[in-house]
């Protein structure tokens, strides 16, 4: 989704009309109401925080705006020392202002010399045309005070630009609704946040829905009073209503906030503030919950400028929030929001939006109005680095990340060693060494398109179908434990390992194991256990997790305590794995199928009840739709359609595959989308799964694109400023081999198999189809998953794989084996110089280099007994970094 | 009514507490700097008292895989087969299958009212080993990696061991990370614990080994220099300790139960549960903190459950038991250890048509002593066949904040998931904070 209200630039040649400025205003939400635009998908978060700072709480009641001047006190000069200024900019440019009491934030930003922009709203001098339409205060505030169209100049070390401001309807406002208007009060005080009213059971008695999720709940319990009860639907206590009709300040609603009787939460604001007035004021109206007839006016969507900020370490920059209403009509509401920070030491915010630098890093910003939620991405950054190095961009991978970088002022390595990028896409693609021949050949290659060429070739070898299969079985859980037998899971194994081999698109491998019936391959992850019908929370929650990267867990027992999922949507999406039975034990007898009318072994299957309702819940998707009484036969295909055509579906498995590439997502973890947990690149993410999506879901050609991108074929060479660089890819980082990739690639080098049995499958770790028959020490601690929950790979150091790399059978085992490497290369009469090359070809994919080869070689010379020393120096290959990573 | 939520919410409102009520402290001339500092020390006085008087340093989990029957063993009723016996604690009485322990009586306590929410074995054991239910999409950390995170490695011992153990997420670190996951002792097929990766291979020498580091330094130094991570220092790190670890006679000796008299070795008992607790017992001496032990028995008794037990099960776990409480008594670590033996849940009152009994999560019987648990006292009680709770249901989550205060560790404490879920280390039913056993500590 774009930046908006950064207005229409290029636009000031058009004659400023009213007729033209609606238009316009058109143009811009059709451009911003893209199917899944921001709104929605940020309207499903919200935000964590934990502990209170009283910092911000306290904060928050105190601002008083300061007074309106017609022109600011500016000196409209930059200091000597600063960079050249080259250009001015005014956010919004062409702000349309309605209702009454309207303003308008404004930043000004300043585009400098040394290459980055800077917020000079405080310095620069503002002039409003005409004085009796709009007041402009110091901090770009301008004051509505009549109709009428006016011209904001504003100025700055001899640079000036403007914005066109239209004011209208300044005695006209929105009709009244709870939701919004006292709703959005609740929010901007942090009244309904995590940790105050808006927590799981609420506080101090008082439950409020997060950011108002549940408006209609809100009003009741602040107008009927009562007790939230998390496990039932009853209401706790008498029901003592929080608001005193006949003596609207003798409120709770007002006594607390403002601390005239003991609050928790400590003063929210001053019983003489704006906000006050207004609760005040609409419980003297009688306290309605909207204008009869009226239909509310709901915030559609909520946008915040700029959605990336890099900051450079003590400077500050002013957020400008604009929400659009369900009247169509954009209103600034940067001094009404709630802001909050996820990561604190990079950054902090006020709240009146101005974010000020704090420590090195990136963080997620999150801003809340009533209802909706939007976030924003904020890097305090180093300082301008000399001779950036211009890279190419070989495709919009590389323009995404390499503008980001650029934008933080990290320079990135430059590309790989071709022996490096060989290594790296060999165990990507197939997680196997290349052997040492094709090293040799690989580097002798003079074609310039010999790594393309090697893309496309690993794509259609067999180890390709291995890997990618493992990867699958890995995810889809394919095991004996859970398929209860060998038969089943084979079948399962064989679905997956035919779907990788096809390239069948990814969305129908979805939809086969979704909506799976009756006894096909997909189905057999529905088995648990003995033979157990799945548990419907399970499957759904897994299943989001998979295939919608989000984790709706919490929503089970009570509301999502920081994302906007409540626990009807949880149940109500749990609904479609209700009613499953089977018709027999064992066997082909197996058949798992949606019975509504209850034909199968165990009646009508389990219903899905809802835990606070304590009644039967129909199958309805995220977005509330029920599904339609006539599909009940079949749920979960409705379901599969609807799930991998929903847009979440190609982001979260773009954003999955990334990861296999880089090492983590661009969100990160990869199955955790949340509000505070955004994607260090947004706009390549949308990029991704776009083309994802149009292009059929095909899983190859995602890779193919992800590996011929210079960005995956970045240097595994950190530059002395790129070190610390974990989310940007200016570097390729060591990334720790699977277990099992790990295993294999010893075994591959010493030459030394035959630890799972004689089958072709049973070769190498990654084959395995039920590696949970074959358990083996070494596996267990590099942490192999056991499968029984989706995986998660941390691939961390810890103590037992150290212990096992000195004293475990694993390598020294391998490492002697008969017939191995090492006994053949000694047999052969292989000079030291002939064994160091071939064990570095094979085990580093690289020729050792000049002082490493003879040091190696006068260590074996010095050594008595030459087959102990040759053992040794494979052991101190394999037991290396170099080895034991990718990178 | 107290709607406080989880303890990090909890100890929030305490601060803010204070601070509010900070402003007309000022009258007083104490400025809010020093109030803060009052506050704090003042709140914590209580608990930090509490916790310093903790005086158990370790911990052994007996672990009765498959789930024990409470009637038959620390509940004696009369849908037993087996006749209550007396013990030496006058009015406590435990099934015949138990004489040795019923003379050990004095240094446990009976918890006959245990209650799980999970009535199979993977989900209850998670459930029993961490206090939540399982969840396909977030691991819990388990009791053990909780109180080696909570108390720390010591002598160089790894504070956390399963022998005989395969790695399981049910007992491990989940988010906490690495450091926390269980040292795993696998058994050999003769029944031997195995401990390869602790002691070298016959033909790999010290000198060898420092042979092959050298090597690895050659090969890895290029490499290094150009990336100076921190994540390769933590592998020398781990590398350092484990080779300390090999050479350490101390670590070698305690995982050596070859050292133990063969008389020691024959009280405990030639069977798993013998040399389980045994080893056990070694461990805890040299430094350990949390050790999980069991025999190789099944308590899954679903055919010729009397038979089974009273042949198999009980006996060498009667003998184990006993022989451990009575050695930890006279070396003077019983004091500083507390003993736990249970399983992950009960068995039916009544028998199935294959004589055997079937899982049973709502009322069950576990035992524990040591670690300043007050001995000799039965908590909670069932109802005439053993099969509900009469009085005081305890939870799995009360159970941990007992353990948790014998070890001086803050059971109200909770962890921050990775992504952002506060995690109690001692869960129990409804989101509520486990409550230590006033009556045992």
């Amino acid at each position: 989704m774009n930046l908006v209200i950064t207005g229409m630039r290029g636009s000031s040649e058009r004659a400023f009309t009213l007729a033209g400025f609606r238009k316009m205003r058109r143009r811009q939400r059709l451009a911003y109401s893209s199917p899944f635009g921001g709104v929605l998908f940020f309207a499903m978060a919200a935000v964590a925080q934990f502990g209170f700072s009283s910092q911000t709480a306290f904060a928050a009641g105190e601002t008083t705006p300061s007074e309106p001047v017609v022109a600011s006190a500016a000196t409209d000069t930059l200091p000597d020392a600063a960079p050249e200024l080259i250009a001015l900019r005014i956010v919004p440019e062409e702000p349309a202002l309605w209702g009454r009491a309207a303003s308008q934030q404004f930043v000004v930003m300043g585009d400098f010399g040394d290459g980055l922009e800077r917020d000079v709203t405080s310095q620069s001098r503002f002039t409003v045309s005409d004085p009796d339409l709009a007041q402009i205060d110091e901090s770009g505030k301008l004051i509505a005070l009549a109709e009428g169209q006016l011209e904001l100049e504003v100025a700055l070390g001899g640079h000036s630009t403007r914005a066109r401001v239209l004011i209208e309807g300044v005695n006209e406002q929105r009709p009244f609704s709870f939701a919004r208007d006292i709703g959005g009060l609740l929010t901007k005080h942090g009244c309904n946040a995590t940790d105050c009213h808006g927590s799981v059971k609420g506080r101090g008695g008082l439950k409020l829905s997060l950011n108002v999720l549940k408006p209609q709940a809100d009003y009741e319990w602040i107008t009927k009073g009562g007790v939230y009860q998390v496990l039932t639907e009853e209401v706790e206590g008498e029901r003592v209503p929080r608001i005193d009709l006949d003596d609207p300040e003798q409120s709770l609603l007002l006594l607390k906030p403002t601390f005239e009787v003991e609050h928790e939460g400590g003063k929210r604001f001053r019983k003489d503030s704006e906000d006050y007035a207004k609760i005040r004021e609409w419980i003297a109206r009688g306290a309605p919950y909207e204008e009869e007839g009226t239909g509310a006016q709901r915030i559609e969507r909520l946008e915040v400028y700029p959605r990336l900020t890099a900051l450079k370490a003590d400077t500050s920059r002013q957020l400008v929030v604009t929400a659009y209403f369900s009247d169509g009509r954009g209103q600034d509401m940067t001094g009404d929001v709630r802001y909050e920070v996820v990561n604190r030491e990079v950054a902090k915010v006020s709240s009146t939006g101005v974010v000020q630098a704090r420590g090195k890093g990136e963080t997620t910003l999150v801003v809340r109005a009533a209802g909706r939620t939007v976030n924003a991405r904020v890097g305090v950054i180093g300082e301008p680095v000399p001779d950036y190095p211009v890279l190419e961009e070989r495709n919009f991978i590389d323009e995404h990340v390499f503008a980001k970088l650029k934008k933080f002022n990290i320079p990135p390595s430059g590309p790989a060693a071709d022996a490096e990028f060989l290594r790296r896409v060999c165990l990507d693609l197939t997680g196997t060494l290349p052997p040492a021949g094709r090293v040799r050949e690989f580097l002798a290659d003079t074609d310039p398109k010999k790594r393309d060429r090697l893309i496309d070739v690993l794509l259609n070898t067999p180890e390709y179908v291995n890997y990618w299969t493992y990867r699958f079985a890995d995810l889809f859980r394919v095991s004996y434990f859970h398929q209860s037998s060998n038969k089943r899971a084979e079948m399962y194994w064989h679905w997956i390992r035919e779907s990788v081999a096809q390239n069948k698109p990814f969305d129908q491998m979805a939809r086969e194991r979704i909506g799976g019936q009756g006894f096909t391959a997909p189905t057999r992850h529905y088995h648990h256990g003995g033979g157990e019908m799945p548990l419907p929370s399970n499957e759904m929650a897994e299943n989001v997790v998979l295939f919608m990267g989000r984790r709706l867990d919490c929503a089970q027992c009570h509301d999502h305590p920081y994302e906007s999922w409540t626990q009807d949507q949880f149940w109500g999406m749990t609904a479609f794995w209700g009613r499953l039975t089977r018709l027999g034990w064992s066997g082909s007898l197996m058949v798992h199928f949606d019975d509504p009318d209850g034909h199968g072994e165990i009646g009508q299957g389990e219903k899905v009840i809802h835990p606070r309702r304590k009644l039967e819940v129909a199958p309805s998707f995220l977005d509330g739709r029920t599904l339609a009484e006539d599909k009940l036969h079949d749920p979960r295909r409705y379901l599969a359609d609807w799930m991998t055509s929903h847009p979440h579906f190609a982001e979260s498995t773009s954003n999955r595959i990334w990861s296999y590439f880089f090492g983590r997502g661009l969100v990160d973890p990869v199955d955790d989308f949340r509000s505070t947990n955004m994607a260090t690149h947004p706009e390549l993410l949308e990029a991704l799964a776009q083309r994802f999506r149009r292009n059929g879901h095909d899983l190859k050609d995602l890779i193919r694109e992800i590996c011929r991108s210079n960005a995956y074929q970045m240097s595994g060479v950190p530059t002395g400023v790129n070190l610390d660089d974990e989310l940007n890819y200016s570097w390729s980082r060591p990334r720790a081999l699977d277990a099992e990739v790990l295993f294999d690639a010893i075994s591959q080098v010493t030459d030394a198999y035959g630890d799972f049995g004689e089958a072709h499958t049973q070769r190498r770790a990654v084959t395995l189809i039920c590696p949970d028959r074959h358990p083996l020490h070494v596996l267990d601690i590099y942490g192999q998953p056991d499968r029984s929950v989706i995986p998660e790979r941390k691939n961390e150091r810890n103590m037992e794989q150290a212990l096992h790399v000195l004293a475990g059978s694993t390598y020294t085992n391998k490492i002697k084996k008969e017939g191995g490497r090492v006994e053949r290369l000694l047999g052969a009469g292989a000079s030291d110089r002939e064994l160091i090359e071939e064990f570095y070809l094979a085990a580093l994919s690289r020729f050792p280099e000049e002082p490493e080869n003879a040091q190696l070689e006068a260590m074996i010379e010095g050594r008595p007994e030459r087959k102990e020393a040759v053992e040794d120096l494979l052991w101190g290959i394999l037991s290396s970094p170099e080895f034991a990573y990718n990178h | 009514m107290n709607h406080s939520g989880c303890a990090s919410f909890r100890k929030a409102n305490l601060n803010r507490r204070a601070f509010l009520r900070a402003g007309s402290l000022s009258l007083l001339g104490i400025g809010m700097s020093d109030f803060f500092r009052l506050q704090s020390v003042m709140a914590a006085q209580g608990l930090e008292n509490e916790l310093n008087r903790a005086k158990a340093k370790a911990c052994i989990l007996v672990f009765l895989n498959g789930g024990p029957c409470q009637v038959d063993m620390w509940d004696p009723k009369p849908t037993s087969s087996f006749r209550p016996i007396s013990t030496n604690v006058s009015g406590i009485q435990v099934s015949e299958l138990l004489p040795r322990v019923a003379k050990q009586m004095d240094k446990l306590a009976l918890i006959r009212s245990m209650f799980s929410e999970e009535i199979d074995h993977p989900e209850a054991i998670h459930y029993a080993m961490t206090g939540h239910r399982q969840n396909p999409a977030m691991r819990f950390p388990s009791l053990g990696s909780i109180v080696a995170k909570e108390m720390g490695s010591h002598k160089g011992i790894p504070p956390y061991v399963i022998a005989p153990g395969r790695s399981s997420r049910h007992f491990g670190s989940a988010f906490l990370g690495a450091e926390y996951e269980p040292l795993n002792v696998p058994k050999t097929d003769e029944g031997e614990f195995e401990l390869p990766d602790l002691t070298l291979p016959s033909d790999i020498s010290v000198e060898r080994i420092e042979d092959r580091r050298s090597f690895q330094q050659v090969v890895a130094r290029l490499y290094r220099e150009k990336r100076p991570l921190a994540e390769f220092d933590k592998l020398d790190a781990f590398s350092a300790k484990a080779l300390e670890m090999i050479l350490s006679p101390a670590v070698e000796e305690a995982f050596d139960l070859s050292r133990e008299p063969e008389k020691m070795r024959d009280a405990y008992g030639r069977h798993g549960f013998g040399q389980s607790t045994l080893l056990a017992r070694r461990l805890v001496e040299a430094g350990c903190r949390f050790v999980t032990a069991s025999g190789g028995f099944s308590w899954d008794t679903h055919k010729d459950h009397d038979a089974q037990i009273r042949d198999e099960g009980v006996p060498p776990l009667d003998q184990a038991l006993a022989a451990l409480l009575e050695d930890l008594k006279q070396r003077g670590l019983l004091e500083s250890t507390v003993v736990i033996t249970m399983g992950e849940f009960g068995r039916t009152t009544h028998v199935n048509p294959d004589s055997g009994r079937d899982h049973w999560p709502h009322c069950w019987s576990m035992a524990i002593g040591g670690g300043g648990i007050q001995g000799g006292q039965v908590v909670g009680a069932s109802d005439e066949r053993g099969a509900y709770i009469a009085d005081r249901m305890v939870s799995i989550g009360d159970l941990h904040a007992t353990i948790y205060k014998a070890m001086g560790v803050d059971w109200e404490k909770t962890y921050m998931s990775p992504v952002g879920r506060p995690i109690k280390i001692a869960n129990s039913i409804d989101d509520q904070t486990g409550v230590p056993l006033h009556e045992l500590i």
